[in-house]
């Protein structure tokens, strides 16, 4: 057991799935499957499994990929698509019409296993607009039929990912960029980590954290200055945002009376949102703040972009405030 | 093959090896019949002219009388199950609502491409699927308790017309969307090609079909990794209310093959026979590995879009609609597909007109007999909304109650 980068650790559990289900079928686009952990261990999903399980590459051509691995997934192959960080909702129809209400429209004799891999390019700076976004992972949770998780580390990335390439239900699975150095120590064999099970990181009396994906990253960035602010803050990650594993949250809330959710999505109808609304409706009494990026597309400057971007200094002001409300 | 060609030249060919085969008297005969229905006027009106002669005899060589007695029945039922559903819905007393598709006047296009189908191949139909589905061996009595929202019917009822389902059949499912066969056929075709069955794969669209970016994304890729995957086209001319012409500049939506050297036919879609061979070919060169087909069948409906404008009970076809003219629809009932089929299947011997009659009556009777177990089905449950959303268990009904 070591720590490894985020994309070997997913891969890993790719190539565990793949040598068992023996018709599961990879669809990539511009990233081939392959991989080097820091040991030199190497994954090459082209190598091992080849054409047609691995296709000799595909085109620039999201409808097409995630609109086949339907077809393929509703007849009884098993796909799992992945998509590069800058075109996240080209298949959003796709999902929308078809692949999260097939099964419900057919009454039941729709199966659709399949995994969207969706890369997340996250906050960064220089990139600008199309290539620094975040937060699409609301638009799917808003939509029935789907699942979405939302890891923040290697670990949580490879056991979500077996426990996605595992479920019949087609799950989108957001792998952020920030989470790729994270360091945390990943096992070389399989395990699951149970989708729609949040995780609480840190327990605390005065305020509960909550934030997923490059949120929870930066929300760890800030267990430091918390501590140091005299803060004694519960940090949950629900790691998947639909399910929504709200009891865990709740929970919290009703303990510290304080709610501070962080998204990197963009504020309006960011999972945060959703987070407080639950909260709200079953806490009464509890005190709520939220910190998400502005409804802004992200500049490409990093002095405007990181005035924007949610981080470690601004969420202990906003704890720090919310805290004294 | 790599030009779109219109059946009747590439029939030259297949005539000549057929020539061979046994089946002389049927193709001969089919040859004389053909030159009948060209002469009939309608065909060259509609630049079909080339789509008769030919293809249709060389299905006569390969159908049995059993196949085509098969063939007729379904047609008849997917006619007659349509036309009084349409009776059914006009006449009000079963309050029905929801979406229908007619496809009353383009039943050969679906009976005659699937008749060249094995039962584990897949289909995926559009919104006017209900011919597709029964060609493909669909249950009359589910289907109508799908229409009556039953929890018997083929969707327990969460469907209804445009999602009619039946995945025991290798039938994909009629979809909503406007060009989502094409993908969703291609994705079985390329899953065809992982599990290395002999299985192939079947995208049924209309012309509007063709204009989504998901034809081209299955043609280009069908071709790429040469899927085991048919594209049938039923161009009736009509994109809803719009002319084809408006929507495509091709005047044969089949010459878009040409541009990834796939191989593209155009069909009378009036033909049952035709549309059979043509795809019979396509079925053997996509199990053989050979790639995907596109063929356009020419068609018409005889209803409009949607629901029964123009339509009334007992009166067969849709008059005064705004957007096309009733002398052009006369003139394509009067190249009606199933009379068509019909008089060929007497003419050969294959029936007489008292047994047709007979399968005619028969079918009305399983028509309406399936109305009353549609009537006599139980609704579904209240609150079954909220399961078969996912593969387990149900959604929660949490927003009613705070």
């Amino acid at each position: 057991m070591a720590p490894k980068p985020g994309t070997y650790a997913i891969l890993e559990a790719v190539q565990h799935e793949m040598r068992a289900q023996p018709h599961l079928t990879f669809w990539w686009q511009s990233s081939k499957p392959v991989a080097v952990s820091p040991m030199g261990q190497v994954i090459d999903l082209f190598a091992e499994f080849g054409d047609p399980r691995v296709p000799f590459g595909t085109a620039i051509n999201e409808e097409w990929y995630i609109g086949a691995a339907a077809g393929a997934a509703m007849s009884g192959v098993p796909t799992i698509a992945r998509t590069p960080s800058m075109t996240p909702v080209r298949a959003f129809d796709l999902v929308f019409n078809q692949i999260g209400k097939l099964r419900h429209m057919t009454g039941g004799q729709a199966h659709m296993p399949l995994v969207i891999w969706q890369d997340g390019a996250g906050r960064a700076a220089g990139p600008a607009g199309q290539h620094a976004d975040a937060g699409q992972e609301s638009l799917y949770a808003a939509l029935p039929g789907v699942k979405v998780v939302v890891p923040a580390d290697p670990y949580d990335a490879k056991g979500l990912m077996h426990a996605s390439l595992r479920d019949p239900d087609p799950v989108i699975f957001f792998h952020y960029a920030e989470i790729n150095g994270v360091r945390v120590d990943v096992p070389d064999e399989a395990y699951e980590v149970k989708i729609g099970e949040a995780i609480t990181r840190q327990e605390g009396n005065d305020i509960t954290i909550v934030g997923y994906g490059p949120a929870a990253v930066e929300i760890n960035r800030a267990v430091e200055g918390l501590k140091e602010a005299g803060i004694s803050a519960e940090i949950i990650d629900p790691r998947s945002l639909k399910p929504l594993p709200m009891d865990t949250i709740l929970q919290s809330v009703r303990k510290t009376g304080r709610l501070l959710a962080v998204d990197h999505g963009h504020e309006t109808l960011c999972g945060a949102t959703e987070i407080i609304a639950r909260c709200a409706i079953g806490v009464p009494g509890a005190k709520f703040a939220r910190l998400a990026f502005p409804d802004a597309p992200p500049p490409g400057a990093r002095r405007m972009i990181e005035w924007m971007r949610p981080d470690a200094p601004k969420i202990v002001e906003a704890a720090r405030k919310l805290v004294a409300a | 093959m790599s030009d779109t060609l219109h059946v009747s030249e590439k029939s030259t060919v297949s005539n000549q090896e057929r020539d061979k085969q046994p089946g002389m008297r049927r193709r001969t005969f089919l040859k004389t019949l053909g030159g009948v229905a060209a002469g009939v006027g309608i065909m060259s009106k509609i630049d079909l002219a080339h789509a008769a002669n030919g293809w249709n005899a060389g299905a006569l060589d390969q159908l049995s009388n059993e196949q085509l007695v098969d063939m007729y029945d379904k047609m008849l039922k997917s006619r007659w199950w349509e036309e009084l559903l349409k009776d059914a819905w006009l006449a009000g007393e079963d309050d029905l609502y929801g979406y229908v598709h007619l496809s009353i006047g383009q039943e050969a296009v679906s009976i005659g491409a699937i008749a060249a189908l094995n039962e584990d191949d897949f289909i995926a139909s559009t919104h006017r699927g209900h011919a597709q589905l029964i060609a493909k061996g669909g249950d009359l009595n589910k289907m109508s308790a799908e229409i009556w929202f039953k929890s018997t019917g083929y969707n327990k009822g969460y469907g209804g017309s445009m999602h009619i389902t039946d995945t025991s059949k290798g039938i994909l499912g009629m979809n909503g969307i406007v060009g989502s066969s094409h993908i969703l056929a291609a994705g079985a075709a390329y899953g065809i090609k992982v599990r290395g069955t002999q299985q192939v794969s079947v995208a049924f669209g209309g012309d509007g079909s063709v204009n989504q970016g998901w034809f081209y994304d299955a043609l280009r890729n069908g071709a790429l990794y040469k899927l085991p995957l048919i594209i049938i086209i039923e161009n009736n001319g009509w994109q809803v209310s719009n002319p084809t012409e408006n929507t495509n500049p091709l005047k044969d939506l089949a010459t878009m093959a040409k541009g990834f050297e796939v191989p593209g036919y155009v069909v009378d879609g009036q033909d049952a026979l035709a549309v059979y061979s043509v795809t019979k070919q396509a079925v053997e060169r996509a199990r053989n590995g050979e790639g995907p087909t596109l063929i356009e069948a020419k068609t018409y409906r005889f209803y409009d879009h949607a629901m029964f404008a123009g339509a009334k009970v007992g009166q067969f076809g849709a008059f005064g609609l705004p957007y096309r003219s009733d002398k052009d629809v006369h003139a394509w009932i009067a190249n009606d597909p199933i009379e068509k089929f019909r008089a060929t299947l007497i003419a050969l011997g294959v029936l007489t007109n008292e047994q047709a009659d007979e399968m005619v009556q028969k079918v009305k009777d399983e028509v309406l007999a399936s109305f009353d177990y549609a009537r006599q089905s139980p609704d579904p449950d209240e609150d079954a909304g909220l399961a078969n959303v996912y593969a387990e268990g149900k959604v929660a009904a949490s927003q009613f109650f705070a």
